[in-house]
């Protein structure tokens, strides 16, 4: 394994393949923070041209955290087919990089190789790829996923509905259900993230969701985004769940922070399958985000993509419905600006579909960083191009019980028409036939929350 | 052969697992492969000696697969310094290309955002002035400071310069601090070897920090210099970050505009050698002070 | 002094061959390209063909003599023809090849032509050379610039066939045949031989055909024997490993055949026939010139294209060796000219390269160097200039080049002593600093040219002529003279 490189006349020597994913990442202020970061462009560059000669098989020797001591590894190498990877393991990060992006492979191509991928391997070969060659490999790969609507489906878009509420006020959700839907949001999911997180909030916004759905005839799922044993308890007490959420990290120790691993994730598995309400096969949705590692001082020195990448590895087991990552939720001390949200952005979109996994994006940013509507605008149409199976929606753009800004209901319609894309087939049926969505395009009802009040 | 050793031990460490893994004798936690000596830092298969590392390949290297005609793509690459030729993957460039682009980038940049060493300074005599800015940033932002002079740059000048020469010479970092430390050691002793044969009052050349090319002019005036000339540091394009451009100006005043300057560009090894610029930029320097103008009134009286 | 960007000389080509004779006068635009105070790079921008002179028999006052008299005759004729003197004429070349270049040819063309042949007009002879001409004249090695081909130029002409390799524009390659369309001649328009040549009766011989001069032969008979010297002429571009025949007939090394052959272009007084439609199909059409070269054109075409190669059509068929000569034998080049108006022209100045790899790294190692070659070459008691030939100094620094000034000046010491002006060529771009540098350590002031991005490999000899362009350039011309072949 060389982890020695020149560029020009300097000569750059590392030490681990650590070290070497760490500084051949982009520039994000989580990494600096950790101290992990290049210190200069040449360094930069250094390591990637480092990694561009490591082979695959280097890659798989070398786990960033080891197998014994992190219940995350050991999901990825347990999880792995070693017959695809023995096909593969000669091949260096480089070539596998021109190997995504030839004409001649295809997305069953990448499919079948990401079987014997480990998540260092997807990390390191990401960090190789521009903007486009992010946009371009992501875009040839469609993961479809079923829970009781089919997500992935080439030519569509679809939104989670986001009708939070400050305290919980099941009338105020209800309003903003509405609004979300009258705008075609709500195909892959009405997910409320509750500010109280027990079993009695929990088990009322989703009778009141399901209520709701039953009622209108809306194909789609409900989900409470709780800790995951609140969900279960509810599930336990009869309450009707489509899809079971968790937040999930790259590290064990960041998931024991999270308090939750695999054991209880099985176990809410196992549950959802026996007792859910939904169709399926797909019933997990998880959420990510590069820095959440740092935030909790678990990231054990290794840089932040690398983890987010662990992190679907983790995920990818539970086969979910659907999986997004909120890279800018944290704040500036791990990712600083609009131009860091936008790469780790379509650094996750790709990590997470050359892992199998259906992924959507929510290019999001808090009030204490360097970051505008322009910029999660950019970041909304550069990842709808990419390919990302869903965005979140909110009421104006702005999540009045998170506090933070996340794609609009417009901003969702918006990127539809601008790229021409339809909602999920089953919803999109339910949108015309509700007089709000004709021919792809919103009608004149479309956008007022009214029209269920009649 | 060190490298060659450890792959044979762990071809051989391989199969011997994989065999007592059929057999089931294997503990699942060591199950497939020897990933428990794996430890944080160090890799498992290092090369404790190794001087081998990793480089680019050569420019000239063929990168189209199958080309319909390998000597026209040869020729083309060579008759231009463009990033013609490069192949693709997709529709997008080749690993090496990209990365290439990245390392060129990085040299620009670092060109721009580095100092001239003082080592170099003491090694080529030169005496070090600076301009009225005070950082690099604020020399990014503020090009009206870089072409003053600080009030102690005054002071220097004042005391410790020759007045009244024919021929004052300006090192000068510019936008290049690496097209200085490149072209001056081969430009400068060229150059006033040539003046000094023509019998021309050269003035001490020395070097002026955080400069800009108009910062000649207040020198000029306080040096009563004939022809000032400026080796500057030209902006770097990617890659090539080493050309320096040489500015000659004859007696400046307030009324002196962009077009009365006369210059020469593209001084470095790939373009016009320094040693040669030098020995034709004092023909230039002599034709100047024949003609007592520069810029453009000079190119009219040619 | 005013300095004029763009300039127009005239050159001449004067092709004096085994059987025919002919000239060409061509103007040829000189322009300075690089703009400002940009160090000038000054070039060939175009080449006029303004006169063709007729298609003269070169007179012959015996078989291999040729009648140099009548030769300047002709020559004197054309120019009336073409409305100029001796005068206008400002550079060019006399290219005698064949049987005929021989050193009593030469030397008594030389001496006729001194008068008529301008200022500036030199004798340059050699089968490599004429086969290079040629090539450029045809527009062979500039195809293979343009579309990147390896091109072979064929010239055939009455006794010889010249070969030139063009890879990129560089004649990489060449060699001579000794196969040519007058090798037997005739009756015109009849079938009576009058005459067979030597490399004639070897290859009559070759082809089991016994002949006599008074004989009448027919096309049938004479087929082969026109066949199978086509067909040398083929084998030469197929291998290296070749039958008796060729072997025998080959006049220099073969072609090493070290490139692919993409094109050939035949040139020379038989290629007409090569690009023809149809041969000849009686007697009268073989030899309506006296000779068999229609019949060997068609015969080599039918022979290349059997044997796989592509034939291109050249610009230029008959022409192509003079109009190269005169326009493609000037190089201009300058950088550092410290000359007196009456040193040039300055002719047949001897080129020494004293340096075979790396130069040497100290002052007494390059003068050793040069001293030994000055030696060898007896050039220190030569009548005449040396230059020296050179890559450039050992790296591009400042340094090395002075140390390169004074390893030269110290090498030429003995020949500097005798004031004769010193004369560098040199291939890298520090023709101005390295002029400038030897002036700086010259303990006196010098005659010296100082000529730069030049190559003078397999080159005897250079014609130096005066100034032009303001005094930025000189025209020099590369030959090897025919004496040394």
């Amino acid at each position: 394994m060389i982890l020695k490189a020149k560029v020009y006349s300097k000569i750059f020597a590392f030490k681990s393949l650590k070290e070497v994913m760490a500084k051949a990442n982009e520039e994000k202020s989580g990494d600096e923070l950790v101290g992990i970061a290049a210190t200069s462009a040449s360094e930069r560059v250094a390591a990637k041209l480092v990694l561009s000669n490591l082979t695959l098989e280097d890659i798989y020797n070398n786990p960033v955290i080891p197998y014994e001591e992190d219940e995350v590894t050991r999901a990825i190498y347990d999880g792995l087919n070693l017959r695809i990877y023995q096909e593969i393991k000669s091949w260096t990060v480089g070539h596998l990089r021109e190997y995504i992006l030839e004409h001649k492979t295809s997305g069953d191509d990448l499919a079948h190789i990401s079987r014997g991928l480990t998540s260092e391997m997807i990390a390191a070969v990401a960090k190789l790829m521009s903007t486009m060659d992010l946009v371009y490999g992501s875009k040839k790969m469609r993961i479809h996923s079923h829970c009781n609507t089919t997500l992935g489906v080439p030519g569509t878009l679809a939104f989670r509905c986001q009708p939070n509420h400050p305290t919980d006020n099941v009338e105020g959700i209800l309003a903003a259900m509405k609004e979300g839907l009258s705008y075609g949001s709500g195909d892959a999911v009405i997910g409320i993230n509750p500010v109280e997180d027990n079993v009695e909030t929990v088990t009322r916004l989703l009778e009141m969701v399901k209520n709701f759905m039953t009622k209108w005839e809306i194909p789609t799922q409900n989900c409470v985004l709780a800790h995951v044993t609140t969900q279960m308890k509810a599930i336990e007490k009869g309450a009707p769940v489509d899809l079971v959420f968790q937040s999930i990290a790259g590290t064990q120790k960041a998931n024991d922070a999270f308090g939750v691993n695999a054991a209880i994730l099985d176990e809410a598995f196992d549950l959802i399958q026996r007792k859910g309400t939904a169709t399926g096969p797909n019933l997990m949705y998880f959420e990510t985000g590069q820095g959440s590692e740092v935030s909790l001082d678990a990231h054990l020195g290794v840089d932040m993509m690398t983890l987010e990448s662990r992190t679907y590895g983790y995920a990818r087991k539970y086969h979910p419905f659907m999986t997004n990552n909120v890279s800018g939720f944290i704040g500036p001390e791990t990712i600083y600006s609009g131009r860091e949200v936008l790469r780790a952005d379509l650094e996750d979109l790709f990590m997470g579909k050359l892992h199998g996994l259906p992924m959507g994006i929510a290019p999001c940013y808090t009030n204490h960083m360097k970051m505008d509507q322009n910029d999660q605008e950019m970041g909304t149409l550069l990842c709808a191009m990419a390919g990302s199976n869903f965005f979140m929606g909110v009421a104006g753009g702005d999540d009045v019980m998170l506090s933070y800004q996340d794609t609009s209901f417009h901003d969702d319609a918006s990127t539809r028409e601008i790229l021409g894309l339809r909602p999920l087939p089953e919803f999109e049926k339910w949108l015309e036939k509700m007089g709000i969505l004709e021919n792809g395009l919103l009608t004149e009802r479309a956008g007022d929350p009214s029209i269920f009040d009649k | 052969m060190a490298v060659a050793n450890n792959e044979l031990e762990k071809v051989i460490i391989q199969s011997v697992l994989e065999e007592l893994a059929k057999k089931g004798l294997l503990p699942s936690k060591g199950k497939d492969h020897v990933m428990s000596s794996a430890s944080q830092d160090t890799p498992l298969y290092s090369n404790t000696s190794s001087e081998e590392m990793v480089t680019f390949p050569p420019l000239d290297e063929m990168q189209i697969s199958k080309p319909f005609n390998a000597d026209a793509v040869k020729a083309m690459k060579k008759s231009t310094p463009a990033r013609i030729g490069i192949g693709r993957a997709g529709a997008r460039p080749k690993t090496m290309s990209w990365l290439r682009f990245l390392a060129d980038h990085a040299v620009a940049q670092d060109a721009v955002f580095l100092d001239v060493s003082d080592e170099f300074l003491k090694q080529n005599n030169l005496m070090t002035v600076q301009s009225a800015v005070t950082s690099k940033d604020e020399f990014l932002t503020r090009p009206d400071l870089g072409r003053r002079l600080s009030e102690e740059a005054v002071k220097t000048i004042t005391e410790k310069c020759e007045k009244n020469v024919q021929v004052q010479i300006l090192v000068v970092d510019g936008l290049s601090s690496t097209a200085i430390e490149a072209n001056i050691p081969d430009l400068l002793p060229a150059l006033m070897q040539g003046l000094k044969s023509a019998g021309i009052k050269v003035g001490a050349p020395f070097f002026v920090k955080y400069g800009r090319v108009w910062v000649q002019d207040p020198i000029a005036n306080l040096v009563k210099a004939d022809v000032i000339v400026s080796l500057i540091g030209e902006r770097p394009g990617l890659g090539t970050a080493e050309s320096l451009s040489a500015y000659m100006i004859y007696q400046p005043n307030e009324k002196t505009v962009e077009a009365d300057r006369t210059v020469v560009s593209n001084i470095h090894k790939g373009g016009i050698p320094p040693a040669e610029a030098g020995a034709h930029l004092s023909d230039v320097v002599q034709q100047i002070l024949t003609a007592k103008a520069s810029g453009v009134k000079f190119n009219q009286q040619k | 002094m005013p300095e004029s960007n763009i300039q127009t000389i005239m050159s001449v080509g004067i092709d004096i061959g085994t059987t025919t004779t002919q000239l060409v006068i061509s103007r040829l635009t000189i322009e300075n390209t690089a703009s400002g105070t940009f160090v000038p790079h000054v070039e060939i921008t175009d080449k006029e063909v303004i006169h063709r002179s007729e298609i003269y028999i070169t007179p012959l006052s015996d078989r291999d003599l040729i009648d140099a008299v009548a030769v300047s005759k002709i020559v004197e004729t054309e120019y009336l023809v073409a409305g100029l003197t001796p005068e206008n004429i400002d550079t060019g070349a006399v290219i005698i090849t064949g049987e005929t270049a021989k050193k009593e040819n030469a030397k008594a063309i030389i001496d006729a032509l001194a008068g008529y042949a301008g200022d500036f007009v030199v004798a340059t002879a050699g089968a490599n050379l004429e086969g290079i001409y040629a090539g450029k004249g045809s527009g062979a090695a500039a195809f293979s610039v343009q579309r990147h081909q390896v091109v072979v130029n064929i010239d055939v002409g009455g006794g010889t066939s010249n070969y030139a390799m063009f890879h990129e524009g560089k004649a990489v390659e060449t060699t001579c045949l000794n196969v040519g369309g007058h090798l037997i001649e005739f009756e015109p328009q009849g079938d009576r031989i009058t005459y067979i040549s030597e490399p004639a009766k070897i290859a009559l011989q070759s082809a089991g055909q016994r002949l006599q001069v008074g004989e009448r032969i027919t096309l049938p008979q004479l087929r082969p024997v026109v066949k199978a010297m086509a067909a040398c002429i083929v084998e030469v571009l197929k291998t290296t490993k070749q039958s008796e025949l060729t072997r025998a007939l080959l006049m220099t090394p073969t072609l090493r055949l070290e490139h692919t052959i993409r094109k050939v272009m035949i040139s020379g007084g038989v290629a007409d026939y090569v690009y023809a439609p149809q041969g000849p199909v009686t007697m009268m059409e073989v030899t309506e010139f006296g000779d068999f070269g229609p019949l060997l054109g068609w015969e080599l075409k039918l022979c290349l294209e059997t044997a796989g190669f592509v034939l291109e059509k050249p610009n230029e068929t008959v022409r192509a060796t003079v109009i190269g000569t005169g326009t493609q034998s000037v190089n201009l080049s300058g950088s550092t000219i410290h000359l007196q108006e009456k040193t040039l022209p300055l002719r047949n100045v001897m080129v020494i390269s004293p340096f075979s790899s790396t130069i040497p790294d100290t002052v007494q190692g390059i003068g050793k160097a040069i001293k030994n070659e000055m030696l060898r070459l007896q050039a220190n008691q030569s009548e005449g200039s040396v230059a020296l030939a050179l890559k450039g100094p050992r790296t591009m620094t400042f340094v090395n080049i002075n140390l390169l000034a004074q390893g030269v000046l110290l090498g030429m010491e003995e020949y500097l002593s005798q004031n004769k002006p010193l004369v560098l060529v040199i291939e890298a771009d520090c023709g101005k600093v390295l002029g400038q540098c030897i002036n700086a350590n010259a303990n006196r002031p010098l005659e010296m040219v100082c000529i730069d991005q030049l190559e003078v490999e397999d080159c005897d000899y250079i014609d130096i002529g005066k100034p032009l362009m303001g005094g930025r350039v000189v025209p020099v011309v590369l030959k090897t003279l025919v004496f040394n072949r």
